[in-house]
């Protein structure tokens, strides 16, 4: 009998020209949406790759800047900018932090049209004074991105509902029904078969599809381990949906009801669900007031400037070799500057504490309800492959800051020596290296969906063989 | 004929079970949205007050100081949340709400919510406008698709026709039952929300005028979908086509194209990174006058300008303090240079938003959503008016402090202190966003794009009724 559907479902497929629609609206799709992906991700990178080729400009002058400096050369510079100091080193010419993209960045733009992807962090300024929001139009944030997670998460259900909903109604209405029900094969097991056929078909073709786009359009670096579980991802999705549509067609009755019914379900998992979840995240673990937060800064440092004097006459009281080696006003600034700097630090430190402590309960609160909706589990896992979930960013702003706080102290260390900033110092800078958080979740997330699509599954064959007493036929 | 159409139709709907449970749902999160945004608009705007009154303190109790460390030492602007924001929170997730003003620099607006938040926050938020947009065109089409294609499948068609009806008439009384469930699902939550803000404490700018021209826009936006809807219904053959079709008119319309635009957009008129951007103007400012550059040749060349103009020959006769002369036309300097590049950054939205507009000729949900979002406040040109306010405050802000500098104190005399009482004759920062009329005009293409849809879908759906 499998066979027989199987040769059948096809015929019909391509009759009612439904494989080639589908193949032409995926291609488009998956076209445009990787377009725009792959767009943004040579943006990030040439972004990246200019700023660092402009500090390596920068870097050269400042080496030609220093040799004539040594060998004892009149130079144009402005006096505090001059790199024998080691804080103007700090501040004038810092390190790109860059967050690079990983090869599959192109997947979902998730938080990556929010936050920075490079940050040049200077040896003065807090860590309040590094900004790891990008500079977009909050027009473009607020409608986001067509990028491939988006035709995944929200289209591809509705392609699927449209190519499911009827397929047990439409032989109700058409009266073929009852042929059917002659046939030695039990209704929701040919109902099974020709929806399995369908998933089977829409997989190649979602599959084929990708991957001609991305052959087309260019992946520069083919990450097979990525595109699989890409692929794993949205194949078990859209098993995910099929069930559903298996459900609705055993439960529901005409081909109207029946496309309702699901639609009904695609608002609930895709929209409702994860705006009613981050409501509930914000409700439980409200983000302390930034506003708020702003005036317990302000009152922070005011009471730190006015130690300032105390921190830097005990700094000097330990080290009076700095006290008589000061010969600049400059110089004395940035010491009692970068000593009292370390005092703010810490006495801000419990209030980024509260809001990265706060964020992280909210992600763990969203990670266990996230099983609510496979629209959630879905984006977020795509997300993650794409280096671009929140976790990713929070992780790349600790390592800036940690960034900062090395590059600070390797230039505070010549501060306080009074040693001069000379050439053979320059290959002995830190350099920022980031290193994205492992993402072992994704096969968790496959395993999960497929579990589910199973059990959803299973419950129909189950329920649907008791109610089937009371006969399909009879209306 | 109409009112015949309309009651049975309107009896039918009302009969349908389904109907009935999927308005209570819609009505249902209407009342949560409401409730949760009403809440945080209070709690904003408390939090808004306490911080603008500390920050006031702080600024006023500095002690002696010298003016311009109190300008470094600058104050905050706190944009506060307004009354129909309640309906619409526009990008208000995405801009910052606080600005830092101080010496030599304009900040931009900081800590934006979207940033404190999970991704899930990406997914959108269960607020008014969410509903208004999304959900209640969803629940006409699930009221409507089937309008008249159940006619075709009941076979009650040609029953109609030999009565010899007329078409519009018919068409027209079941238009009017679809459309009544909506402008009463519609008016109850304006009218709620009318009635919840003026009865909350500091509704500052709120007006029922404004209320009252949202609505309006938003029941313009309904009338389309409900043309649509209905033109579908009349041309379909079978009631799952004319739903599956007219969904496809709705993910286009509401998700699709505004994510299509952004990208668009964004590829066509790029915003500079915020480096690129922090690069530039730095570039700008060290080719200019730098106050606290006494040796620059800019400095120079205004040292001898104002040496001429004062007929002295050095700065030190000078009847005012020349450092913090200098040092206010290095603050006017800079402010032109922000401005450029402020203004820069707006020029790429503008362009940005033609192509919005150009695009809204797909998509009815896109003047909606601005013109919506324009009237609340709190669309991205109200963001804009406000920081501007906050500069042109800053700058101010700036020449009250150099002028007492300049005033009170001789070349080279840095160690002078301000009365501790001095800062409290600095005026308060106000700010009153742009009334509506302003708004509306400024809004006009928006207005006249989703009239020009209202008219064509009327039209096209009226002109069809004469075919069937």
């Amino acid at each position: 009998m499998l066979r027989y559907n199987f040769k059948y479902e096809l015929r019909l497929l391509l009759r009612s020209r439904w494989i080639q629609i589908l193949s032409l609206i995926l291609l488009v799709l998956f076209g445009f949406s990787t377009f725009n992906g792959i767009e943004k991700v040579a943006k990030r990178k040439s972004d990246i790759s200019i700023a660092k080729q402009q500090v390596q400009e920068s870097d050269e002058a400042m080496l030609k800047l220093l040799d004539s400096v040594e060998r004892g050369l009149p130079v144009s510079a402005s006096s505090w900018t001059i790199p024998t100091s080691p804080m103007a080193v700090g501040n004038y010419h810092p390190r790109v932090a860059a967050m690079e993209p990983k090869p599959m960045a192109f997947v979902a733009t998730g938080q990556a049209d929010l936050f920075t992807h490079y940050i040049k962090p200077t040896v003065s300024g807090d860590d309040f004074a590094l900004n790891f929001t990008e500079m977009t139009s909050p027009v473009q944030l607020l409608f986001g991105s067509f990028d491939l997670a988006f035709v995944i998460v929200y289209l591809l259900p509705l392609l699927i509902i449209a190519f499911t909903y009827n397929v047990l109604s439409a032989e109700k209405e058409q009266g073929s029904l009852r042929l059917l029900a002659s046939q030695p094969i039990s209704i929701r097991k040919w109902v099974f078969q020709k929806l399995i056929l369908r998933f089977f078909w829409l997989s190649v073709l979602v599959t084929l599809s990708m991957l001609i786009v991305f052959l087309l359009v260019g992946t520069e670096t083919f990450e097979w381990g990525g595109i699989v579980s890409l692929l794993g991802l949205t194949l078990s999705y859209m098993l995910i949906w099929f069930a559903l549509a298996f459900l609705v067609n055993l439960f529901v009755g005409t081909s109207a009801k029946n496309a309702v019914s699901l639609i009904m379900l695609w608002v609930i998992f895709v929209l409702l669900t994860p705006s009613v979840i981050n409501q509930l995240a914000n409700t439980l673990y409200p983000m302390p007031s930034r506003t708020l937060m702003i005036n317990e800064m302000r009152e922070h440092k005011a009471e730190a400037t006015k130690r300032q004097d105390e921190i830097l006459d005990n700094f000097l009281r330990d080290h009076p070799e700095y006290a008589i080696n000061d010969s600049t006003q400059s110089r004395n600034f940035y010491h009692s500057y970068m000593a009292s700097q370390k005092v703010v630090k810490e006495a801000l430190e419990p209030i980024v504490d509260t809001y990265e402590q706060q964020l992280h309960k909210q992600q763990k609160w969203a990670k266990k309800l996230q099983w609510f909706s496979p629209a959630i589990v879905v984006q977020e896992s795509l997300n993650q492959l794409a280096g671009t979930s929140t976790a990713d960013y929070e992780s790349y702003r600790n390592q800036v800051i940690g960034f900062a706080e090395t590059w600070r102290n390797h230039l505070m260390t010549y501060l306080y020596n009074n040693k001069p900033f000379a050439q053979q110092d320059y290959p002995s800078l830190p350099n920022f290296q980031f290193s994205y958080i492992a993402n072992a979740t994704i096969g968790l997330s496959v395993l999960v969906l497929l579990l589910i699509a199973g059990a959803l599954l299973a419950f129909g064959f189950a329920v649907q063989g008791r109610l089937q007493k009371r006969g399909l036929l009879s209306n | 004929m109409i009112i015949k159409t309309f009651y049975k139709e309107s009896k039918e709907l009302w009969r349908d079970g389904r109907v009935r449970i999927t308005f209570a749902i819609v009505v249902l999160l209407l009342g949560i949205a409401v409730w949760i945004s009403a809440r945080q608009y209070q709690n904003i705007n408390e939090q808004h007050q306490i911080a603008q009154k500390a920050e006031r303190e702080v600024w006023d109790n500095q002690g002696e100081k010298n003016p311009h460390s109190a300008a470094h030492y600058g104050t905050y602007a706190f944009k506060p949340k307004y009354p129909l924001s309640l309906v619409d929170q526009g990008v208000d997730k995405y801009v910052g709400s606080s600005i830092f003003l101080e010496a030599h620099k304009r900040n931009e607006a900081q800590f934006s919510a979207a940033a404190d938040q999970t991704g899930l926050s990406r997914f959108g938020d269960l607020t008014p406008d969410f509903i208004l947009l999304f959900i209640i065109p969803l629940l006409i089409i699930l009221l409507g698709y089937n309008t008249f294609t159940k006619e075709r499948e009941m076979g009650t068609l040609t029953l109609l026709k030999s009565q010899g009806i007329t078409p519009w008439k018919w068409a027209l009384g079941k238009w009017t039952a679809l459309f009544l469930p909506v402008l009463l699902i519609t008016a109850l939550l304006f009218l709620i929300t009318g009635l919840v803000l003026s009865n909350l404490k500091d509704f500052g700018v709120f007006n029922w005028q404004s209320l009252f021209s949202l609505f309006l826009v938003y029941i313009g936006y309904y009338i389309i979908f409900i043309n649509i809807v209905l033109f579908i219904s009349l041309k379909a053959t079978k009631s799952g086509i004319a739903l599956v079709l007219s969904l496809s008119v709705w993910i286009l319309a509401c998700l699709a194209a505004p994510k299509a635009a952004s990208n668009i957009a964004e590829a066509k008129h790029p915003y500079p990174t915020r480096q690129e951007f922090a690069a530039n103007v730095l570039k700008d400012k060290q080719n200019g006058l730098d106050g606290h550059n006494p040796w620059s040749k800019e400095s120079k060349l205004l040292e001898q300008e104002v040496l001429a103009e004062y007929g002295v020959d050095s700065i030190h006769k000078l009847p005012f303090n020349f450092d913090a002369y200098r040092m206010q036309k290095g603050e006017e300097h800079e402010a032109e240079i922000y401005f450029k590049h402020y203004n820069y950054l707006k020029d790429q939205y503008s362009k940005q938003s033609d192509l919005y507009q150009s695009l809204a000729l797909v998509s009815p949900y896109l003047p909606t959503r601005f013109l919506s979002m324009a009237i609340a406040r709190t669309d991205y040109t109200a963001h804009w008016d406000f920081s501007d306010a906050a500069e042109d405050y800053r700058i101010a802000t700036q020449k009250f402090l150099n002028a007492n500098f300049a005033e009170n104190s001789s070349y080279g005399e840095w160690g002078y202190r301000a009365d501790a009482d001095f800062w409290k004759k600095l005026p308060d920062f106000s700010y009153t966003p742009p009334k509506l009329n302003a708004i509306l005009s400024s809004n006009a293409s928006n207005l006249w794009i989703l009239g020009a849809w209202m008219a064509v879908s009327f039209a096209l759906f009226l002109i069809t009724t004469k075919t069937v």
